[in-house]
């Protein structure tokens, strides 16, 4: 089955022919076959939110190593495939971090065809967190990049066609999902701070390389490398101290973000405050009340999200309000999941034509398709508000036209004012949250945290390069400010399309 | 059917001359016709002779082949390095330079030997003379005096994209047309150029030289429909050197021994003691003053045509960055040259002002102008219009190389017009074409920002355009493309090949012989005496570890094991370059891996990506049918290029494989 896909794959894309190393040549060489998969990575991998239990999932050559360091095996490993209770503890510090369940797989009997491991530990934020940092604090064990499992596991051959297939799909979704990380990333305070450092970090580069290409011809003083050193030592204690701030959990964002959306006055803020039972956001009548974003953390199902009422999307003269639609624009881009409220006194009186409305009314509403929504996408809910306001018979004849509508999303009639429709809504809404919160794509933050604190950490080793060349060496020296920079990056969320291309070069091994 | 019969004319005539070389202008049919006899017209005539093409040069005037219409220079950072790579293919240029040299030297000495610049000031004469004699000897090329009025080109091959192919060439006097395989255009400023000085402009490539081809012009961009830009660049007044004041200005000296391009050479042809100077000055606030006072006088800064931000003229370094001190090399035209080239006084303003402006500086407080400064702006095809081997997209057979491709620089332009000259070659005689990756040198990366981002202002190599500046070093040319030159490519001399083998050898031998000398690091302090390792004292090293430390040399350890290390004595350099660089190099090798798999995925180049049934947005759309990217690699170099974009697209591409187009499926990959 396998090689008829690798059929497609290659016929698709031409091979074209490139002048490269043969091996003969290769004494002197870069030895091109590249290290497949050395590495030893690990993942959250049950979903977050609020669980009994987690799954953390460690695959790669290190993974005994692992095993016997954070779970106190020094005798042998446990039988594999079989679960053994033990104290699980911090390499470094032998804190205890949990007690929980280990298992051991063996390559090439496991998920991803290599020696894998698995820790059972208790669900609360802070154990997860704990055991996670634990792991990546060991030499040769990294955080896994999404989907990185998946790769692996096809890599030995361990997905049939049909997962095969729907690994495309897949690489979307994780796409999507670090776009939608990294825009909100990008947003808070810590976003600007790593923007601030790539920002410094550019400029380093750019003396570095100016002073390499241009000083024999042109007036660049050796000044400017000066300026460099003291510029890089600076970033270093500032990553560095950030890497030390045990309070950095803080100011990350958690949970499903669910943003209310909708044009001016159709009664966002109204639904806001129906979930919240509480006065949140100003609920006025006058268009265009909500001029910022409104921001509540609430619990539906047991799932934490963080709801976000927005300024209604109309085209305003008023400055202010301008900027507030803007804003809205962005958060809906960021968001897992949109409300689109839509005042049902506004529909067509003629059911059959309200699908048509509809469909054009979200096009206005959302970001353009290619930022991955369109109306059909399921992070969308259509809320058809003051459905007090409608004649009962028109609403009904227009639920049934919209049902399993395909192009349109689940759309459901409310009254805020009455809390008609809200059991039914609720149930639609706790239904999306839940399918979100199991998806591990949609940022566990202490997972972010893991990813972050390792390309930090290697960011500021590439830091030390510079400094260690910087009088024997300047291009080893500038290549450790290249590296620098492309960790920090990867944290800054710009999942660049060399990145994603990289995932499937890998997966499909394509050239090699 | 006209391309069966010129098909069958070709073999007809190739049986009945295939022997024959030297100027024979009787003949009408060659593999590959040169028009341009610059640094890449005459780069690419040689290679396409070097690969087994009949090839015909066709230039405007056969004195000028090989001029230095600029600069009398060669190399440099960055261009050093392709100076080198261009060698290391056996081109010319290198070996050119050895023989016209006349002040070599390495620039960056201090910053590392990935970054190091060879380069050298030219004796014009002597280059030229090179250059010709070079390719007046070289077999199966040709070369002819006559200006090429009109491109020929018939239906396409059905087999293959493109929705023409060129046939040939008519020169400017009307007489026969003169057919080929394939035709490479190295025509440099030429296309529709112009010349400014003051207020006058006249038509032209170069001063002194015939008008540029209209009829050319017309044929790539109304019969071929190529999208072409305009560019501007200058040079400055040549200076008559006894005007000159050279005690007011600051001698410098060249390398006290001079260090060849060519791999080839073991010494230039210019003695270490016949070297000369260059002198260093710089500008004055009157200089500033003057150019303020003529800009109304100078229409070449007031067209908005774009100039180079690197290199530029004296009036836009002046009024970009007012009231400050610019540098001014006073550079030696050649060992019998009775001027000076003022490197960075490039200016178009009028003959008079120019000598009021070179007057407001020490030095040149009585200079003499011999020729004035001028600017010339041309026309360039948008090279995203060119697959990587420097083929036009929509023509078979026609290759572009050098200026007309929207470069500066004689290195870029030589770089380019070896690898067009390759692959005309290998179009001829039904070879498939060729690419040079990013990751193996830097013609490789010129070419792939060439034709995946395009140029909006003249492009120059530098090292930080190279993701992989460790490896690609001047130092490891010839290992990195020579074997490979002869192998695979065909365009290197069996000579420099089995030169290059035993280089090859010779270091992997002496490498091996370093890994076997392992002391502990105590012992190694005994043995080398004072050095600092940091290592602790059971550590046991071996020969390649400790010369990477900054103070061990070749030599230091070959003294201490002279029965296995002296014999290696002449790769001492190279050795302690390549040991400090191994470790980095290794850790780049994944990602360089993965640069060339997506080098290695060709796009079609006649996708219709406007109305492609796929979720892309207008704005990616338009990028992608505008630059048409040839590989996956380069569509996810496109600024604007998203994520998803490259998705869809491969999604796409994955279930319409038979929108193929055609490029042969080649290397084992």
């Amino acid at each position: 089955m396998l090689p008829c896909s690798w059929g497609l794959w290659r016929s698709a894309i031409h091979t074209l022919k490139t002048f490269r190393a043969s091996p003969s040549a290769r004494g002197l060489c870069i030895p091109t076959r590249a290290v497949c998969d050395a590495e030893t990575i690990f993942a959250l991998s049950s979903g977050h939110g609020r669980c009994g239990v987690a799954v953390v999932r460690v695959s790669g050559p290190a993974s005994s190593m692992v095993l016997r360091n954070m779970a106190g095996l020094t005798q042998a490993l446990p039988p594999p495939r079989t679960a053994l209770l033990r104290r699980i503890t911090d390499p470094q510090s032998k804190e205890l971090l949990d007690r929980g369940l280990v298992l051991w797989f063996k390559g090439p009997h496991s998920f991803t065809g290599e020696d894998s491991a698995e820790f059972h530990i208790h669900g609360g934020p802070a154990v997860i967190t704990a055991v996670l940092q634990a792991l990546g604090s060991l030499e040769g064990v990294r955080p896994a990049e999404a989907g990185e499992f998946t790769r692996r596991a096809f890599h030995a051959g361990k997905l049939g066609l049909t997962e095969v297939e729907g690994l495309g799909d897949l690489i979307h979704a994780e796409t999507e999902a670090q776009r939608r990380q990294a825009l909100r990333q990008m947003d808070g305070e810590l976003g600007r701070l790593y923007q601030d450092w790539s920002y410094r970090l550019k400029r380093c580069l750019a003396h570095v390389e100016a002073f390499i290409d241009f000083s024999e011809d042109e007036l660049i003083e050796d000044g400017v490398l000066n300026q460099v050193d003291s510029s890089v030592r600076q970033l270093e204690t500032e990553i560095e101290r950030h890497l030390k701030d045990e309070r950095r959990g803080e100011r990350l964002r958690t949970g499903v973000q669910v943003v209310i959306a909708g044009a001016t006055n159709a009664g966002k803020s109204s639904l806001l405050n129906t979930l919240c039972q509480r006065p949140a956001a100003i609920v006025s009548p006058i268009a265009g009340t909500t001029r910022d974003i409104v921001e509540t953390s609430l619990d539906i199902g047991g799932f934490p999200v963080l709801l976000s009422d927005t300024a209604g999307l109309r085209d305003s003269s008023d400055s202010v309000e301008r900027e507030g639609v803007r804003r809205a624009r962005q958060r809906v881009e960021q968001a897992d999941l949109t409300l689109v409220v839509v005042d049902s006194t506004q529909l067509p009186p003629d059911p059959q034509l309200v699908a048509a409305f509809l469909q054009e009314h979200l096009s206005t509403v959302l970001p353009s398709p290619e930022a991955g929504m369109t109306a059909a996408s399921d992070r969308v809910l259509l809320v058809l508000n003051k459905s007090d306001l409608v004649p009962e018979e028109q609403r009904e004849r227009t639920e049934g036209e919209l049902r399993e509508r395909p192009g349109l999303p689940p759309a459901c009639f409310l009254s805020c004012s009455t809390s008609t429709g809200l059991e039914d809504f609720l149930t639609v809404l706790q239904s999306r949250v839940k399918t979100l919160c199991g998806d591990p794509l949609s940022g566990a933050p202490s997972l972010t945290q893991a990813r972050h604190r390792a390309h930090l950490q290697q960011s500021v080793q590439a830091l030390n390069q510079y400094h260690q060349y910087r009088d024997q060496d300047l291009a080893l020296a500038a290549e450790g400010v290249r590296l620098a920079l492309t960790h920090l990056g990867r944290i800054t969320g710009r999942v660049g399309a060399e990145e994603i291309l990289d995932i499937i070069f890998r997966d499909f091994c394509i050239g090699k | 059917m006209l391309a069966q019969k010129l098909h069958l004319l070709r073999h007809n005539v190739l049986s009945f001359v295939s022997s024959r070389t030297g100027s024979d202008l009787t003949r009408r049919q060659y593999d590959v016709i040169v028009v341009g006899g610059g640094h890449a017209g005459t780069e690419a005539a040689a290679a396409a002779a070097r690969l087994g093409a009949e090839t015909l040069l066709i230039t405007q005037k056969i004195m000028t082949i090989g001029a230095l219409s600029c600069n009398p220079s060669l190399g440099g950072v960055g261009k050093g390095q392709l100076v080198r790579e261009v060698d290391a293919l056996d081109g010319l240029c290198g070996r050119a330079g050895d023989s016209a040299g006349v002040h070599f030297s390495i620039l960056n000495r201090s910053k590392g030997p990935a970054v190091w610049g060879p380069r050298a000031q030219l004796d014009r004469e002597r280059y030229r003379q090179f250059i010709q004699s070079e390719l007046l000897s070289t077999p199966r090329l040709t070369v002819l005096e006559g200006s090429v009025d009109e491109l020929l080109v018939s239906q396409p091959n059905p087999e293959e994209p493109g929705h023409h192919r060129v046939t040939g060439i008519r020169l400017v006097d009307g007489s026969h047309p003169i057919l080929s395989s394939s035709v490479v255009l190295t025509t440099g400023t030429f296309l529709s150029g112009s010349l400014f000085m003051g207020q006058t402009t006249s038509p032209g490539g170069r001063m002194g030289d015939a008008q540029s081809c209209a009829g050319l012009s017309y044929t790539l961009k109304e019969t071929l429909g190529l999208r072409v830009g305009r560019l501007r660049t200058g040079t400055p007044p040549r200076i008559v050197k006894e005007s000159v004041d050279l005690s007011l200005a600051q001698l410098q000296a060249p390398d006290k021994q001079p260090t060849p391009f060519s791999f080839l050479n073991t010494h230039t042809r210019c003695k270490p003691e016949e070297q000369l100077p260059c002198y260093l000055t710089h500008t004055t606030p009157g200089v500033e003053r003057v150019v303020r006072e003529s800009v109304h006088l100078n229409c070449h800064i007031q067209q908005d045509a774009k100039g180079p931000r690197y290199c530029p003229s004296i009036e836009s370094r002046v009024l970009r960055f007012p009231g400050r001190r610019h540098q001014v090399w006073l550079e030696p035209e050649g060992l019998t040259s009775d001027l000076l080239y003022p490197q960075g006084l490039s200016m178009t303003m009028p003959p008079e002002l120019q000598l009021r402006l070179l007057r407001e500086i020490p030095a040149l407080h009585r200079a003499e102008i011999r020729t004035p400064g001028y600017g010339v702006q041309y026309d360039f095809v948008c090279p995203t219009q060119l697959t990587p081997s420097l083929q036009v997209k929509s023509t078979q057979g026609l290759f572009l190389a050098g200026q007309i491709n929207g470069t500066t620089g004689y290195e870029e332009a030589a770089a380019q017009g070896l690898w067009a000259g390759v692959n005309a070659g290998r179009t001829a005689l039904s070879l498939p074409p060729m690419a040079l990756s990013r990751t193996q040198s830097y013609i490789g990366v010129l070419i792939d920002d060439l034709v995946g981002r395009g140029v909006t202002e003249p492009y120059r190599m530098f090292t930080s355009r190279a993701e992989f500046r460790t490896y690609l070093r001047p130092d490891n040319a010839d290992l990195r493309l020579t074997p490979r030159g002869f192998e695979e490519v065909g365009c290197v001399t069996l000579r420099r090949y089995k030169k290059a083998v035993s280089v090859r050898d010779g270091l992997q031998e002496a490498l091996m012989a370093l890994q076997s000398v392992a002391l502990s690091s105590t012992r190694w302090r005994e043995k080398l005496g004072n050095i600092s390792l940091s290592e602790n004292k059971s550590t046991t090293l071996n020969g390649l570890d400790l010369l990477q430390y900054k103070d061990v040399s070749f030599e230091m350890l070959a003294s201490a094991f002279p029965e296995c290390l002296s014999q290696y004595f002449e790769y001492s350099q190279r050795l302690k370059i390549e040991a400090v660089y191994r470790p980095h190099c290794e850790k780049q090798s994944r990602e360089m891996e993965r640069i060339r798999s997506e080098e290695s995925l060709s796009l079609p180049s006649d996708m219709d990506y406007l109305s492609l049934p796929v979720s892309l947005s207008q704005e990616v759309r338009e990028i992608l049918d505008r630059v048409r990217p040839n590989t996956l690699g380069a569509a996810t170099r496109l600024p604007g290029m998203t994520p998803a974009g490259i998705i869809h697209l491969l999604n796409y591409s994955n279930g319409n494989f038979h929108l193929g187009c055609g490029v042969p499926l080649g290397g084992s990959g």
